[in-house]
């Protein structure tokens, strides 16, 4: 396999994995928002921090109201972690692997372009974006699942998963992240009803609040939500099971080692931590730190697959048999 | 659905006679379409238009500093011709490609036909795609151009000439391809009514052919499609081709050529040797280290390893000299110097404007002919004097004396037209047909080709980055 072809994969799975959760945050923090009081404690611009976005936002917009928001995350071709340019990326990816990917695959992934292009000024209005959205989840899982079904599990769909799996512990940190992203003021105990409803509203942007009531806890109480999120073995979202997952693909690949010290590394990290007593201040450090590891790991599959032997043509007799 | 009204240009049509009767290849297709309501055949059209966007058959052009893709614009009523008319073509294919095979070989080996008086040493001297590094090669079987795309018009008299011969690196024959899916996925119950020959076995062929150019023997070759990236307006067809050839898609970027003179692509196990390059990038980008010293989208060296013998090229490296408008002045002469037979399919009568009465001739008449640059392609640079202003006229004249040898005059052909989907009824639009000639251990010519046709009214350019677009094109056997 070409290392551009693998690393073409790696982006285009991670760009619609990064597209997706972003309609599914929306989505959530759309729920939450409607249930609290105005006012309240957080509102859209969380969404911003969470996408690590807050500089880029500020040059463009000057208003911090949704529709400037919802444009911004979904629409704004400015913006390379938009919807918009996440898809169109994944897009412009895929079609560079066509000899690669099943043919339906090109298909749906460019008529999921097509949906985006053409609906996402829509999804900047209230009551059209749910729907819109949901649409987008859709069919971005329906990619997923032809990939799944239709594709051998070779070494070309081992560099699907690594890099879905990396976007989406990543993501999954992120909104963890959210609740330290909030300014809770002093007076507010943690237990504050509008505190429930924000990690009713982190789970629920994972769509896992009903596996976490039944497999975990019937309350949702924040140091359980961050131990289900970062620890859950079964859950696909939580960030265990995603290094699980590209433990298992790197080890399909050619010259694992490298990299799979470092997913180690990871797992040990999440295996030590205490959640209980966790202050938002240290959650906040942890967090970064899982970040910091994830960023690694993808450095590390960067230069041992896509970019290696860019310096030394030669010698290349051993490998002409291959 | 019915021809009574077909506004018959006065050329020759395809389908349909001076006595608005469908011709004989034809008659099937249109009683079926007597049975459809305009109704229904607007909704095949809507249904394929959707068809083409999900499926991402595009061209991409290049405007206002965007890449911009465009749908490929399909008419759904097909191209017909009859196979015995047809296997009369795919002869004079077949020994037109075999002569400038030989000529080209000829003109970097020999030279016997420039010794010979038959073709002028100035014209070689002065050809902009003669690469004296490539002189003194012969790749195997003697083949320079594996893959022509030659385009074919009717006159209205009915005679098919060959317009030109593309041997550089032709393009369509994707779309020849996707055509016939669509219209099988639209149309099925017409490929049951009428007996047309498929044209899926292309890319097999193609496959053979390149193949045949591996230089290790034994091994299941690896070839590779080299393209010049996302942003080529091709570049549908590159990965189209890889994907149905199980070729690998490459960038210059992905090979390299290593100190043995093999070529090498990166890959995740490490560096893998690469059999046959099918290329799709011009010579002067192959390689820097030979042509243009800036390009980044050729391959350091890999002129070195083809002359090495370890890697086959399609087409080779400098075959683009017998793709020039003024070498095709000569085919003709030249299939009779190589192959001693008379040429099957003519020329257009053609006027060299290097020789000065022929020039003379082609000032005086400049409002009567189309004057074409030598080396461009995509209908650029030419004049169709007919229809072109008094100052473009002039403009043309400057050009053509500025630099006779760059400059070719024929006749303006009046093409032939088909019956085409215009709003609710049927219209005469003007094509021509490109058929797709292979060539290294054997030979294979298309069933048919890539029609395309020229969508605007009375047009007679059918380039799609100029408003053509294209049809299914059947040869179907007769039926008694």
């Amino acid at each position: 396999m070409l290392s551009r072809v693998a690393e073409n994969l790696y982006w285009m799975a991670r760009y619609l994995e990064r597209a997706e959760n972003t309609a599914r945050l929306i989505n959530a923090t759309g729920q939450v928002l409607l249930d609290l009081p105005r006012g309240a404690l957080f509102g859209w611009d969380v969404l911003i921090h969470v996408a690590g976005l807050d500089r880029l936002f500020a040059q463009s917009y000057s208003r911090h109201d949704e529709a400037s928001i919802m444009r911004f995350l979904i629409s704004d071709e400015s913006n390379p972690g938009s919807i918009v340019s996440c898809v169109h990326r994944a897009r412009e990816n895929s079609r560079t692997l066509r000899e690669v990917l099943p043919r339906l695959a090109w298909e749906r992934i460019n008529a999921l372009y097509l949906f985006v292009n053409g609906r996402s000024a829509h999804a900047i209005d209230r009551a059209r974006r749910h729907n819109i959205l949901d649409e987008l989840i859709e069919r971005r899982q329906s990619v997923v699942g032809l990939l799944m079904d239709c594709m051998s599990h070779d070494v070309a769909y081992q560099f699907i998963k690594l890099g879905r799996y990396i976007e989406r512990a990543d993501m999954t940190t992120r909104i963890l992240d959210i609740s330290a992203a909030v300014l809770v003021p002093r007076h507010q105990v943690p237990e504050d009803p509008a505190i429930g409803l924000l990690w009713m509203a982190v789970l629920k942007s994972l769509h896992a609040y009903q596996m976490y009531r039944r497999h975990f806890a019937v309350h949702v109480r924040g140091a359980d939500v961050l131990r289900f999120l970062l620890k859950d073995p079964h859950f696909p979202r939580t960030v265990r099971y995603c290094l699980d997952e590209v433990e298992g693909s790197l080890a399909q690949l050619p010259r694992y080692g490298g990299p799979l010290k470092l997913v180690r590394i990871a797992q040990r990290r999440l295996g030590g931590l205490r959640l209980d007593g966790l202050t938002a201040a240290s959650r906040h450090e942890y967090l970064d730190a899982v970040q910091s590891d994830l960023a690694r790991i993808h450095a590390e599959i960067s230069v041992e697959y896509f970019h290696q032997g860019e310096q030394n043509p030669a010698p290349l007799e051993a490998l002409a048999a291959g | 659905m019915n021809i009574q009204n077909y506004p018959l240009s006065g050329g020759y049509d395809e389908l349909i006679n001076a006595d608005h009767q469908p011709r004989s290849s034809a008659r099937a297709l249109f009683d079926h379409l007597a049975t459809l309501t305009a109704a229904e055949l607007n909704e095949r059209r809507a249904a394929v238009d959707a068809a083409i966007m999900t499926m991402g058959i595009t061209f991409t052009i290049y405007s206002d500093g965007n890449n911009i893709d465009r749908a490929w614009p399909f008419d759904i009523i097909p191209r017909i011709m009859g196979l015995d008319e047809w296997r009369r073509i795919e002869l004079g294919l077949r020994q037109r490609l075999t002569a400038l095979n030989l000529f080209i070989n000829d003109l970097y080996n020999e030279q016997s036909i420039v010794k010979d008086g038959i073709f002028p040493r100035e014209i070689l001297t002065s050809s902009k795609n003669f690469r004296p590094q490539c002189a003194g090669h012969m790749p195997r079987f003697g083949v320079w151009a594996h893959i022509c795309g030659t385009d074919l018009v009717r006159d209205s008299d009915g005679t098919i000439y060959v317009l030109e011969d593309n041997l550089r690196v032709p393009s369509g024959v994707s779309y020849m391809l996707e055509n016939r899916m669509l219209m099988k996925r639209l149309f099925p119950e017409l490929f049951e009514l009428c007996s047309i020959l498929p044209v899926d076995d292309y890319t097999t062929r193609l496959h053979d052919t390149l193949a045949a150019l591996s230089p290790r023997s034994g091994e299941r070759p690896i070839i590779a499609v080299l393209t010049p990236g996302i942003y080529n307006s091709a570049y549908f067809e590159h990965s189209y081709l890889a994907q149905q050839m199980g070729a690998v898609l490459v960038e210059g970027s992905d090979l390299v050529v290593g100190t043995d003179n093999n070529v090498y692509m990166r890959t995740i196990d490490g560096l893998r040797r690469v059999d046959v390059i099918y290329r799709r990038i011009d010579d002067d980008f192959l390689d820097p280290e030979i042509f243009r010293p800036d390009s980044a989208l050729g391959v350091p060296g890999l002129m070195r390893a083809w002359r090495s013998g370890n890697v086959g090229i399609a087409n080779a490296p400098g075959a683009g000299v017998a793709d020039d408008k003024v070498v095709y002045t000569f085919v003709p002469k030249i299939i009779r110097y190589y192959l001693d037979e008379d040429p099957i399919i003519p020329n257009v009568p053609s006027y060299l404007c290097m020789r000065d009465d022929e020039r003379e001739f082609v000032l005086a008449n400049l409002d009567k002919l189309v004057v074409k640059p030598a080396n461009e392609s995509g209908g650029y640079g030419m004049l169709i004097g007919p229809r072109a202003s008094e100052r473009e006229r002039a403009q043309c004249k400057e050009r053509v004396c500025a630099d006779p040898r760059n400059y070719m005059a024929q006749p303006t052909l009046l093409l032939s037209t088909a019956p085409t989907l215009v709003g609710d009824g049927l219209a005469p639009r003007h094509l021509d047909l490109r058929p797709f000639v292979l060539q290294s251990e054997n030979h294979y010519v298309t069933m048919g080709g890539l029609t395309r046709v020229a969508l605007r009214e009375g047009s007679l350019v059918v380039n799609s980055s100029q408003g053509g677009g294209s049809k299914d094109t059947w040869i179907v056997e007769a039926r008694n």
